[in-house]
């Protein structure tokens, strides 16, 4: 009850000085506004770019390859490197990821450059191999047009948007407004039906060895147009387009057309396989470069990753460390962000200062009349302790709203001005639950802190002095 | 009530040493009025101050009800001032902006009186010294009489055992003076208050008091009798 009244005298006191209590309210709102704005600028582009990497598989998703090449720092390294000969992917190392704990999909990687060909429109790409289980995941799940194949052995393709148009394949909705291509474009586009697409025709050609002849016979034909090489063709139905890709995504990256898995291993190609069997090695067969595991969770990753290094032997790499480098960096923006908003709350807490002593300055006489009818230094100093806390809370709350306006602002302007048409507007900034406690504290304490000098300088007013005092 | 033994006082200008008591030594009984005359600057209202327990002796003893003020903490000195003297000043030392009752209401907050009784009471105390109708009134709007009586309700508002006043009627005209007066002799009378009062005005002084100390450069130089209230 006591400090309660305390804190109504100091209100009064303020209330009573309203054009200075204003102005130093002002000085904090400023401070407050710039400290917020600055951090959550930088908790909003952690946020977007964590929140990215989060929508993609990079932070379920690890790359297995053979064996472990560790750091080489001396000699005896390679010596040990050499004599522990790489743990071989096969078949086999699949079946067994498959069985780790928390290890939601495994394949190997299996992809190779193929020509296609659609309607006589043609271009390079990389094939890669998928299972029918990657459609629950992004960005398989959402595609532009048709659906994901649901068998591992089927004969169906889904293709890249950006790869129909690397054929010259402009793709509209049906019904969509027709676009004149721009005259400068080199290729002629043609205009097609997205939808239309779907269940055509698209022939995958890789170049094969021609093993006819046996091995020698083949290799007796590795010279220029020896007709080693020799193109196979084989047909495919497109099951889907994928959505132009806009994200960091793993799985998104890489190839231009997806099919399954296993009819992706069936298509005779240069890969590897073929150079094992022409060397008449059997065990070739199901060996892979390296291995996709998908965890469930990201809590998985470190289970999983401690038992592919440390009991299967194998080499790991996950995107996620990456990450880890990344939000380091973040913490250093931020810090540097929040540093310059702590700048301006300090020259606020300046005006603080000042404000309270000039009070004292002022009060001089009045704070020796309450001192001659009983107050102790105590409640002197309290009184105006909450004055400063006061300007401190109302300056927070008035500078978080400050701040809040100025970022809304700031991120219309930004999102008319750079961010192409027809793209989803990006949130900037990001004022998280911590960010307006902790300004609304950490106003307060600057303020109590900016008051400490001023009050205790009010509590030690000599009495008999200020009572002279005029 | 009140026993002064060997008080002195000495104030540093620069670094010469101003005595502004030496060695003064008196008594105050429960409910007994004292005065204390002398010229300005012979230290009344140094001893005062040491007395409200506003400024502490250079040595010298005050045993208000057997404690010793000169040993007393900061603390201790402010409960000292909050419930055992009531002080008024011959500037009346209201606070501006606050109005009649807020003045002696703010006294009440001191001394931790309940938000629901502060009002009550105030306006009590300030028709006890017939300013029932004045009590939303800032010292700015009220006549020197009115504005010290303010002060008096003031001095009253926690009840203390002593009354302590410094020329009180030194800024009124003598018919308000008389009548401030007669309020001051009519709470020692009624509430059984004792009261030191500090005047230049002798007569006054034997007037309304029982004892009459006078000072000259900070020694006691006379002590008299008076009229009033032994």
């Amino acid at each position: 009850m006591k400090s309660l009244d305390m804190i109504r005298l100091g209100f009064e006191n303020l209330l009573r000085t309203r054009l200075r209590t204003v102005l130093t309210i002002l000085g904090v709102v400023v401070g407050i506004g710039a400290l917020t704005s600055m951090v959550s600028f930088g908790t909003g582009m952690q946020k977007n770019i964590t929140e990215a990497f989060r929508d993609s598989d990079l932070f379920t998703s690890l790359y297995v390859t053979a064996g472990d090449v560790g750091e080489i720092t001396d000699p005896g390294d390679v010596i040990e490197l050499m004599s522990k000969p790489p743990v071989p992917l096969t078949d086999s190392t699949v079946l067994a990821i498959r069985e780790i704990p928390g290890v939601e999909i495994v394949f190997p990687e299996i992809s190779f450059p193929v020509r296609l060909e659609i309607d006589g429109h043609e271009t390079r790409t990389t094939l890669r191999g998928l299972p029918a289980a990657m459609g629950r995941y992004k960005p398989f799940d959402d595609l532009e047009y048709g659906e994901y194949f649901s068998g591992d052995d089927d004969r169906a393709a889904v293709i890249r948007l950006e790869t129909l148009e690397d054929m010259g394949l402009s793709v509209m909705d049906a019904g969509a407004e027709t676009v004149d291509a721009p005259e400068d474009t080199a290729v002629a586009m043609e205009v097609v039906v997205g939808d239309s697409l779907i269940g055509s025709r698209v022939n995958v050609i890789t170049a094969v060895m021609d093993l006819s002849g046996g091995p020698i016979g083949a290799l007796t034909r590795l010279v220029p147009g020896g007709g080693a090489f020799r193109e196979a063709a084989i047909q495919f139905e497109i099951a889907g387009i994928l959505k132009e890709s806009s994200n960091f995504s793993g799985q998104g990256f890489r190839g231009g057309v997806f099919v399954p898995i296993e009819t992706a291993d069936s298509i005779p190609t240069l890969g590897f396989s073929s150079v094992w069997e022409l060397l008449g090695e059997d065990q070739g067969k199901g060996r892979y470069g390296s291995i996709y595991v998908r965890v469930r969770g990201m809590g998985d990753m470190e289970s999983v990753r401690t038992v592919l290094v440390d009991e299967m032997g194998l080499s790991v790499f996950s995107i996620a460390d990456q990450l880890e480098e990344i939000k380091r960096g973040f913490v250093i923006v931020d810090s540097v962000l929040a540093a310059v908003g702590t700048v301006a709350l300090f020259v606020a807490a300046l005006g603080i200062v000042n404000t309270m002593v000039m009070s004292i300055l002022e009060r001089t006489r009045e704070i020796g009349i309450m001192k001659a009818i009983g107050a102790g230094d105590g409640e002197i100093r309290m009184i105006f302790f909450a004055e400063a806390a006061t300007i401190g809370a109302v300056g927070a709350v008035c500078g978080l709203i400050l701040g809040w306006l100025v970022t809304r602002l700031a991120n219309v302007i930004v999102n008319l001005r750079f961010m192409p048409v027809g793209e989803e507007p990006v949130n900037l900034f990001y004022f998280p639950l911590w960010l307006i406690l902790g300004a609304v504290g950490f106003s307060v304490l600057v303020s109590l802190l900016a008051g400490l000098y001023p009050a205790s300088r009010a509590a030690r007013v000599d009495p008999v002095k200020a009572l002279r005092h005029d | 009530m009140l026993s002064v033994q060997g008080l002195s006082k000495t104030y540093l200008k620069g670094d010469i040493e101003i005595p502004a008591l030496r060695d003064v030594t008196f008594d105050v009984a429960e409910g007994e009025f004292i005065s204390v005359v002398g010229r300005s600057g012979s230290g009344k209202s140094t001893l005062l101050n040491l007395i409200g327990g506003l400024d502490t002796p250079s040595s010298g003893r005050i045993l208000f009800r057997g404690n010793d003020l000169a040993a007393m903490k900061r603390a201790d000195l402010s409960r000292h001032r909050r419930y055992s003297v009531g002080m008024v000043f011959q500037s009346f030392n209201l606070i501006p902006h606050r109005t009649a009752v807020e003045n002696v209401t703010l006294a009440l907050v001191f001394g931790k009186v309940p938000r629901s009784k502060r009002n009550e009471r105030a306006a009590a105390l300030l028709d006890e010294v017939g300013l029932a109708g004045r009590m939303d009134h800032k010292p700015g709007e009220l006549s020197g009489g009115e504005a010290q009586r303010v002060a008096i309700a003031r001095a009253l508002a926690n009840e203390p055992a002593m009354l302590l006043l410094d020329e009180p009627t030194g800024n009124l005209d003598s018919g308000t003076a008389a009548e401030t007066m007669e309020i001051i002799c009519g709470l020692n009378r009624e509430r059984g208050l004792a009261v030191v009062l500090v005047t230049h005005e002798e007569d006054v002084a034997r007037e309304v008091s029982g004892k009459v100390i006078r000072l000259l450069d900070g020694r006691i130089v006379g002590r008299l009798g008076g009229q009033g209230q032994a």
